[in-house]
């Protein structure tokens, strides 16, 4: 399946099919229904499916990526490939892309910095996997059919909305006419230009940012190790930021920072980009470009993820400038963040305040990585004279002083969020735990199956110690959980002293950590992370 | 944020910071504070100094604008 031509990419093309709606045999009404196939409600999809929940997922297109265009997102983080894993397609991501951990800062040859993620990562997934977004989605989608859970309607456009208490109505335009859709809940997820946003009325706050970039992906033959190279002034791009990042099928992604008043048809000219790769490859290595094309960088960001019955995940949400690779891995954990709570809604574990967490939560991780992501474009882009003198105040230093070489910002690499002001955590927890290797399986392996349970691990005070027996009892009372004792090897992986219980949600983030624990405790943090108070 | 006095021989670090700046064109002086500030702020590790350092810095020059 290398599905690359030179020109581009085979994606797989997929059936439309006359919805039920339209031939008549139409149930009226369903749970959930997902406006966009893309990262986000794909992933949102899988995981609802996986957890026992059906959906309806809609698609303007037929098929995966975005059509005539080469891949946008490239690099997926540790925390989306620990979700892939449990969603079972982590093993086709690992073997088709490429994974890696060293990046550089480079000065011309030099580099001024260097990082290694992998150093003091816990987790089986490595720090950082880069694959082209339509491969993802792709695999999503062919998980999505194996589960058999999920109508997925292709070629089906949502034009309007309107909603009451109970439910909202979607207008779906489809070849053969359209329809109306009548949902329980609905997610959008469908990204940047959400039709659903602008027909409910609901602003985003944005900018279009001023800094202009070109993506040169190309394939060519030069040794060049598996990292991520960054330059801040690439003496072959006019002292202007340049990025080199390998992924799938030995395609190289060259990202060129312009001028701001650069016209993007001429800079994504075949003659312009060819030049700029010669310059930068050197005269002796023959290449191929795979794609070309022209960006400006956006910030957009709603008031509210929720509206009623409607939910807003990944870019219709919020977006922000690739630094880092924030944007669709942070949609991804949109979807996996409401994926649980959804579904202990709909199986009448928790009430529906529970939904209420999925803005509180991932509202403010949003606001963290548009915060992170500007102070990047501001490294990048120096608005004045002044800010530009201290750019080069860092490169200078950054040679021979490791302290300035911290200040270097060519994007921070995403990182999952940190719940800790979140209402659903207790106590100083909220962090999320890498997927550990454990003795018998790794720890989101003891978190996948049907519906959404939460993971008390608890270590032993003495052989005779009875708190096991009692947060047993727990799951017997009806609460959504697993019991688990620590032996004494994942004891010292999992750092826990006698007495201890560590409280995990379904997304791995740590509920509560209770030291000296009583079974109360432990009803009382599990209560409140499913709003059951 | 101290501003009693700290430096142990005011005159000869101000002398210093002359002499390090001397015969150069003004951009490369500005260049030059650049680095020090860096260099400095480094050595103070503080981000509520530092931060109160940067405010009293700017308010400063409001103030003088502000003189009659
Ligand atoms: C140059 C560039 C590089 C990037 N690099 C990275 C990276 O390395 N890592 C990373 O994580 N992210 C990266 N991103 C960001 C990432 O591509 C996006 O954040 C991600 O695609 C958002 O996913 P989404 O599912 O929210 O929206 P989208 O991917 O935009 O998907 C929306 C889907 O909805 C469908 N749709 C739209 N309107 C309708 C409608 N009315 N009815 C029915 N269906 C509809 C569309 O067909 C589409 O399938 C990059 C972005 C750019 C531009």
């Amino acid at each position: 399946m290398s599905g690359l031509s030179p020109t581009g990419y085979d994606l797989p093309i997929y059936d439309y099919e006359t919805p039920p709606e339209l031939s008549g045999t139409g149930r009226g009404r369903y749970p959930v229904v997902i406006v966009g196939a893309g990262l986000a409600g794909l992933t949102l999809a899988c995981d609802l499916a996986s957890r026992g929940v059906s959906a309806i997922i809609l698609d303007e297109d037929d098929t995966v990526g975005v059509r005539g265009a080469s891949s946008r997102g490239i690099c997926y983080a540790q925390k989306s490939l620990e979700i892939f894993d449990r969603l079972g397609i982590y093993p086709r991501i690992r073997d088709k892309g490429v994974t890696w951990s060293v990046g550089k800062v480079l000065r011309g040859q030099d580099a001024l910095y260097r990082f290694d993620l992998a150093v003091g990562s816990r987790s089986a997934q490595p720090p950082f996997i880069n694959i082209q977004q339509f491969y993802v989605e792709w695999f999503l989608v062919d998980r999505i059919r194996e589960l058999g859970r999920t109508d997925l309607r292709w070629k089906n456009r949502v034009t309007g909305i309107r909603q009451d208490e109970d439910g909202a109505v979607l207008t779906v335009e489809t070849p053969d006419g359209s329809y109306s859709l009548h949902a329980d809940w609905v997610i959008d997820a469908s990204g940047h230009a959400s039709i659903v946003r602008h027909a409910l009325g609901l602003h985003t706050k944005g900018e279009l940012g001023e800094d202009r970039w070109c993506i040169s992906d190309v394939r060519f033959r030069k040794d060049l190790p598996v990292e991520r190279w960054t330059w801040v002034e690439a003496p072959f791009n006019e002292n202007r930021a340049v990025w080199q990042h390998l992924m799938a099928d030995g395609v190289w992604r060259m990202d060129y920072q312009m001028l701001p008043n650069t016209d993007p048809h001429e800079a994504s000219r075949p003659e312009v980009a060819a030049a700029r790769l010669r310059d930068q490859l050197g005269p002796d290595v023959e290449f191929d470009l795979v794609w070309v094309g022209a960006y400006a960088y956006r910030t957009q960001l709603m008031d509210d993820f929720r509206h009623g019955r409607v939910f807003f995940i990944g870019d219709a949400a919020h977006v922000k400038s690739p630094f880092g690779a924030r944007g669709g891995n942070s949609g991804i954990q949109d979807a996996e963040n409401l994926a649980w709570k959804l579904t202990l809604v709909l199986n009448g574990q928790a009430p529906q305040g529970l939904l209420d967490s999925y803005n509180a939560e991932r509202r403010p991780a949003a606001v963290e990585n548009i915060a992170v992501t500007r102070r990047s474009g501001r490294f990048l882009a120096p608005r004045t004279k002044v800010e530009r003198m201290f750019r080069t105040a860092v490169m200078d230093l950054a040679v021979h002083h490791p302290f300035a070489r911290l200040l270097l910002n060519t994007g921070r690499m995403c990182v999952p969020h940190h719940y800790g002001p979140s209402p659903l955590t207790t106590g100083d927890a909220g962090q999320a735990m890498p997927n550990l290797a454990l003795d018998s399986r790794s720890l989101g392996g003891m978190l996948r199956g049907q519906g959404a349970g939460f993971l008390a691990l608890w270590c032993p005070r003495d052989g005779e110690d009875g708190l096991g027996r009692a947060l047993s009892h727990l799951s017997h009372e009806g609460w959504p959980l697993h019991v688990q004792g620590v032996g004494a090897d994942d004891r010292r992986v999992l750092g826990m002293a006698p007495g201890e219980v560590m409280l995990i949600r379904p997304d791995l983030h740590l509920a509560a950590r209770l030291n000296d624990a009583d079974v109360d405790q432990v009803r009382r943090a599990l209560a409140r992370a499913i709003c059951r108070i | 944020m101290r501003t009693t006095p700290n430096i142990p021989d005011p005159d000869a670090f101000y002398e210093a910071l002359l002499d390090t700046h001397a015969g150069l064109p003004a951009t490369e002086s500005h260049a030059l504070n650049a680095r020090l500030v860096l260099l400095l702020a480094n050595q103070i590790g503080d981000q509520g100094v530092l931060l109160s350092c940067l405010e009293t810095a700017r308010d400063t020059a409001a103030h003088r604008r502000n003189d009659p």
